[in-house]
């Protein structure tokens, strides 16, 4: 193994041109790369393009936007919305979590009007979401409306492990009780690449 | 030497440098556990702690958040012991706040907020003992504890003093004793690597000649600041990075 590029903020890296690409940790200014981060280089080859990056060597620092699916832990329910804590960011464990809401409108895609929130969700359960367009600032407005969102991870009133038995029922899996959850349709990840 | 005099005839001054020499800067990364980010740095006698928090979720008043941008919340506070005579309380006075609002500024040209929109970074610095340059020392710990946090810098910003002895000559980061012996000083915060001036300000009046003399040797303090605190981070990246066996810049490969 070479020995590790390290750079600085603000070091000049490479010129920026056809083959040489601006990437993660890094900013472009007057034609060229220059890095943003402490931290290691690192040369990714795309498509015959070299995508110049720098890797911290800290934790990453990330703040949900527009579009990421993120999975979040429900906490308080009421009649119009529940209010959850952002945990992760697509494959990123976040080390502080953030708050977000989920409005009653944005659990299922159809019979919006019909949906009841206590039917859907209920306080301690692990859903998949995601994050709408951001207009207020103190909180993120997250969605389930996709069949591939909702509840995954969640527990019955006596506390045991529900596994899903339809898109609306989950089961226990010790008292055999049927309970009511936005059920999410989990894909498997090496599924999704293929297509 | 008489005790007046800011620099002797044979060009030393009351602590023993030459006029354009720094103090001696000592700094270490990465202080403390809990925050994203902290340094200490020691420039002379002059001790600061800084940490940095975030970006993360805006508190308080919500109306403050931007859109396209994260907003930088600065706290300078001086220990109450700091200071020759006791201070009465750490923050809030009119000082602390000047010199918070200016290390707002200061961080502000460096950090790019950007890319953080709707939210927030904390920076909170600490003086633990005052001996002259005391908002430089600030920035300069406020850099290195921004770059331990991870957070996007278009580069090192750096701050120096700098003063003019006996009319004529011009020195560079004036420590306490030179301070209340008179003369004025210009603080000047810089980007040193494309030498834009963020900052700049001064105590009292001298003649406007004097001024590109005192000016250049404060950006060239500035300067040299950046190479000092350059080493210290390459040294802290390459610790950190063997002793995880660069285990996170490799995952890609």
């Amino acid at each position: 193994m070479t020995k590790p590029l390290i750079c600085v903020p603000g070091q000049r890296l490479c010129i920026l041109d056809k083959t040489h690409e601006s990437g993660q940790g890094t900013y472009e200014r007057q034609g060229y790369i220059y890095s943003s981060l402490a931290g290691v280089v690192d040369v990714v080859d795309k498509d015959g393009v070299k995508v110049v990056e720098v890797q911290s060597t800290g934790e990453q620092t990330l703040v949900p936007t527009q579009g990421d699916i993120v999975t979040a832990q429900v906490t308080i329910l009421t009649q119009d919305f529940c209010k959850c804590v952002i945990k992760c960011i697509g494959n990123t464990v976040l080390s502080r979590t953030y708050r977000g809401i989920l409005r009653r409108e944005d659990v299922c895609a159809t019979d919006k009007d019909r949906v009841q929130i206590y039917k859907s969700y209920r306080p301690g359960d692990v859903i998949l979401a995601r994050v709408l367009p951001i207009t207020e600032a103190h909180t993120y407005n997250l969605s389930t409306a996709e069949n591939e969102l909702g509840v995954v991870i969640a527990h019955s009133e006596h506390g045991y492990p529900m596994v899903p038995i339809s898109w609306t029922q989950m089961q226990c899996t010790k008292m055999y009780t049927k309970e009511l959850r936005k059920v999410a349709k989990v894909v498997p990840e090496n599924m999704n690449t293929k297509t | 030497m008489s005790r007046k005099e800011l620099l002797s005839k044979i060009g030393l001054r009351q602590d023993g440098r030459r006029a354009e020499e720094l103090r001696r800067i000592r700094c270490k990364l990465g202080v403390f556990t809990q925050p994203d980010g902290s340094a200490y740095l020691e420039q002379g006698l002059t001790k600061v702690l800084a940490a940095v928090y975030g970006p993360h979720q805006v508190r308080g008043g919500r109306s403050k958040a931007q859109h396209d941008a994260a907003i930088i919340n600065c706290q300078f506070s001086m220990a109450v012991f700091s200071t020759g005579e006791r201070k009465k309380r750490p923050r809030g006075d009119r000082k602390s706040t000047e010199i918070s609002i200016h290390l707002h500024q200061a961080l502000l040209a460096a950090v790019k907020v950007e890319l953080y929109p709707w939210s927030q970074i904390d920076v909170y610095v600490e003086v633990l003992h005052a001996d002259g340059g005391v908002f430089p020392a600030c920035v300069n710990a406020a850099t290195l504890a921004l770059i331990d946090a991870g957070i996007p810098l278009k580069e090192y910003v750096c701050a120096c003093t700098a003063s003019l002895a006996n009319n004529n000559v011009a020195m560079v980061d004036i420590s306490n004793q030179e301070e209340t012996l008179g003369g004025p000083v210009l603080t000047v915060v810089a980007l040193p690597m494309s030498a834009k001036i963020v900052h700049m300000e001064m105590s009292q009046r001298f003649h406007l000649d004097h001024l590109p003399k005192v000016l250049n040797l404060a950006l060239q303090g500035c300067k040299d600041i950046k190479a000092i605190l350059d080493d210290v981070v390459r040294q802290h990246v390459k610790d950190i990075g063997s002793s995880t066996g660069w285990s996170q810049t490799n995952r890609k490969q």
